[in-house]
């Protein structure tokens, strides 16, 4: 469980980047977070990891405190981050020691890390490419690898920061579908993400606005009765094609089946 | 422009040198380019020269990743080289106005080059040979007793390993750039002078800036598995000497007492 | 201007990026260029800028060859511009100003010229005066980026190139740098736009032509409709699923058993030949 309590971030005083914002997040569940750029999005996944300590309230993961040290370094174990960009996170030189780096840092015994390192890749079916460099890999594999890196570590969290925004619509599906089977698995997970119809897939929606929490809740109640336009996002497909048909039956993300099974039950002799 | 640095360039060519200890390596490495700094007479030149050959053919890395690794100390190489012709004292071969070419300045700008050469193809065989994350093991290993006096061994490997692995990135990076201010107009080559002094602001400025972004995204990502301060962290590879590693080791011993002897008995 | 590669072949290192490719770029169009990464596009739209400097094949502007330097390469053409993906990372200057005035004075606009076409550019790209004095640095990402796509702009391009202008833009400041360019694009006839994107979404909104590139080689210059429409087995090879609008017809015209026919693939145009289709089942 995490918690945000009246959480205020700011790099300068008087100009605040996160102001007064609190929830929780329980243990298996998927949340998106949306905003328009320089919303605060980023800072908030910080904050949750600790990589950014609150100016005032507090940041809770299952009781550990993010402003305590000793914490904190509980909270890396166990709170999984992929950042944007593919590139600036491949910290060494191989797909084979990237995935090691954060299993020595954890101190998992030697005999453990084989078994971790085999399944992790095996999970994003980067298996083949142990001895891979990073230049040698898509922007695609880079990101699995670093989930891979993560997976090992056996979290119970893992925050996607913009994750899929860089990677082109093949490998965009691929990590989401990644994401969702881990979610399924009992893994929580947080995606901040520019693309609304990945909103649709998460079971929750927090959107940040100039530092604020607007508003959090269902993703199909979101894009009902928030005006996106306002906060510089759009309304998915599914969503302006539910709108363009005026359909009252209940909006799902898959509109082919909505369409579909309209389609057959109100046909007029 | 990325490729042409041989810095971190592994190339697995599975050779005895890929199987050493990278501390043998290391070891290794600096009492050979230690006794290469006795380098004087003809004959000793000639036992390195083949030495080092040696190792080359040993390593089965071709032949031409050595020499695209030696472009760009290219002009260094000449400046050396140069500079030794015109200001060695001695006799005069060749002369234009104030510039004197002298037979020492040839002998001594070549044995100079020549000793640069030989070292940077011994280094590069280190970096070809040695995954940069074994090599800072190795380095860590071999500084561990420092830890002792609180010098922060473990980051200072991991800040090796970060270096170079990020060498290609900023090449790549720069090169980007490069290209980028080109399209908008601006080509460095075809101004004059006293403008090319400040020709590299539009380039060197965006670099700092995406170099400092990526620092601070690298940090973060340090952080966020858990690095901590590095202690306590289980070694996955460790090492340990192999017989190769003591015969390799004794050979290295072996050809540095010879180079000293030779040069020590004036042959 | 029509610009005309013959039999173009761009080799590297170790392997060809480009092979063999032929084809003719007439003004007035927006033209997107699509195909997984690595595919060859990057390279296509810098052999057209002259960022390449030696390749095989010709290179024709108005059916004259371009010009190459004594060694025979390459130089860079003038009047292309070319948006590289992050253009924001290209900026360095201390104010907008200087940032929007740096390519155009190297191509020795005078000092009145320059404000001249600021006044003009700044509001076709959504950006208020008062930035100007701004450092860009001191800029929200979207604005950053569109500074950037004003100061190629500012060179009076006959054709611009985009590389991924939108990525990693929320989606309103997506849309509005896409209805800028289309704008200015629009604005006066000789005018074009290659666009390189993995958003099939958007290219399929604002494209009149796509030119699909695969492993090195372009697999064909298409109508955009026409490629949606027609060419299932093209984009299915490349891995690449339809734009949603499109699917949404095709699933129309399988439910209704019937070809509907549309005379663009942009979703305003889908949705309304679909309506009627949609109020006659009876709803």
């Amino acid at each position: 469980m995490l918690t945000f309590d009246h959480v205020h971030f700011y790099y300068k005083k008087g100009q605040p980047v996160v102001e007064d914002i609190s929830f929780t997040i329980t243990a298996g569940e998927y949340v998106a977070i949306v905003g328009a750029n320089g919303g605060g999005k980023s800072t908030i996944a910080k904050l949750m990891d600790g990589l950014l300590l609150p100016k005032e309230g507090s940041v809770k993961f299952n009781g550990l405190d993010t402003g305590i040290p000793a914490d904190l370094a509980k909270i890396h174990k166990q709170l999984g981050f992929v950042f944007q960009n593919p590139e600036d996170q491949f910290i060494t030189t191989t797909v084979m020691d990237e995935v090691l780096f954060g299993l020595e840092n954890i101190s998992v015994p030697r005999e453990e890390i084989s078994i971790r390192l085999h399944q992790a890749l095996q999970a994003v079916q980067m298996e083949d490419y142990l001895e891979a460099m990073p230049h040698q890999l898509s922007g695609g594999q880079k990101q699995r690898v670093a989930i891979a890196a993560i997976l090992a570590m056996h979290p119970q969290f893992i925050i996607f920061d913009e994750s899929t925004s860089m990677l082109d619509p093949q490998s965009r599906k691929q990590v989401l579908s990644i994401m969702r089977e881990l979610n399924q698995q009992g893994m929580t997970i947080v995606h901040i993400t520019h693309h609304m119809d990945e909103v649709l897939l998460a079971d929750r929606v927090m959107l940040l606005h100039q530092g604020r929490l607007i508003f959090d809740g269902e993703p199909y109640t979101f894009f009902e009765t928030v005006p996106v336009g306002d906060y510089q996002l759009e309304l998915p497909f599914a969503v302006r094609l539910y709108h363009q048909l005026h359909l009252t039956t209940p909006l799902t993300a898959n509109w082919k089946e909505m369409i579909t099974s309209q389609w057959s039950t109100n046909y007029k002799i | 422009m990325a490729n042409t640095v041989l810095l971190g360039q592994y190339l697995e060519t599975n050779s005895i040198f890929h199987r050493l200890d990278p501390r043998t390596k290391l070891l290794g490495l600096i009492i050979i380019m230690l006794s290469f700094l006795m380098l004087g007479t003809f004959l000793s030149y000639a036992v390195a020269t083949f030495f080092v050959i040696s190792i080359l053919l040993l390593s089965k890395i071709p032949f031409y990743v050595f020499a695209k690794g030696l472009k760009p100390i290219l002009f260094i190489l000449m400046f050396t080289f140069i500079y030794n012709v015109l200001f060695t004292k001695g006799t005069v071969i060749w002369s234009l106005s104030f510039l004197e070419v002298t037979a020492e300045g040839l002998i001594n700008g070549t044995r100079f080059v020549w000793r640069i050469v030989l070292l940077i193809l011994l280094a590069s065989i280190l970096t070809l040979t040695t995954k940069p994350l074994t090599l800072a093991h190795g380095l860590e290993k071999l500084l561990s007793p420092l830890s002792r006096i609180n010098v922060p061994v473990e980051q200072f490997s991991l800040m090796i390993v970060i270096a170079i692995r990020f060498i290609p990135t900023i090449m790549q990076e720069l090169e980007r750039i490069l290209l980028a201010q080109k399209a908008r107009g601006y080509d460095i080559a075809a101004l004059k002078l006293p403008q090319r002094i400040f020709a590299y602001i539009p380039v060197l400025i965006p670099l700092l800036f995406t170099i400092i972004q990526r620092a601070e995204v690298l940090s973060n990502a340090i952080d966020a598995r858990a690095y901590g301060n590095g202690k306590g962290r289980t070694v996955y590879k460790q090492l340990q000497f192999q017989q190769l590693d003591y015969w390799v080791g004794g050979i290295a011993v072996l050809f540095a007492t010879t180079l000293i002897l030779l040069e020590l008995g004036g042959l | 201007m029509v610009y005309e590669l013959q039999n173009l072949s761009v080799n590297y290192d170790d392997h060809a990026a480009l092979r063999n490719i032929s084809c003719t770029i007439q003004e007035g169009k927006w033209i997107s260029v699509i195909g997984q990464t690595g595919a060859g596009k990057s390279t296509f739209v810098k052999v057209l800028k002259g960022l390449i400097p030696s390749f095989d094949g010709n290179y024709m502007i108005d059916d004259q060859p371009v010009i190459r330097d004594t060694k025979g390469r390459l130089k860079v053409i003038p009047e292309i511009g070319f948006v590289f993906q992050y253009p924001e990372h290209q900026l360095f200057e201390t104010s907008v100003y200087k940032e929007l005035a740096f390519g155009a004075k190297l191509q020795g606009y005078s000092n009145q010229q320059i404000t001249e076409a600021i006044d003009s550019i700044l509001p076709q790209v959504g950006l208020s005066e008062e930035i100007l004095s701004y450092a860009p640095f001191q800029l929200s990402g979207g604005q950053k980026r569109r500074v950037a796509v004003a100061s190629v702009m500012m060179m009076n391009p006959k054709l611009l190139i985009l590389d991924e202008p939108t990525a990693g833009l929320d989606p309103l400041s997506r849309a509005a740098l896409l209805q800028y360019l289309q704008q200015w694009q629009k604005q006066d006839k000789s005018r074009t736009i290659i666009f390189i994107s993995h958003q099939l979404d958007d290219v399929a909104e604002y494209s009149d032509e796509v030119m699909v590139f695969h492993k090195g080689q372009l697999k064909g210059h298409f109508n955009a409709c026409k490629l949606f429409l027609e060419k299932n087995e093209l984009l299915e090879e490349l891995e690449l699923s339809l734009p949603e609008p499109v699917q949404l017809l095709k699933l129309v015209e399988q439910l209704c058993g019937r070809k509907v026919e549309v005379d663009s693939c942009k979703e305003r145009e889908i949705f309304d030949k679909i309506m009627p289709i949609w109020h006659a089942r009876g709803f």
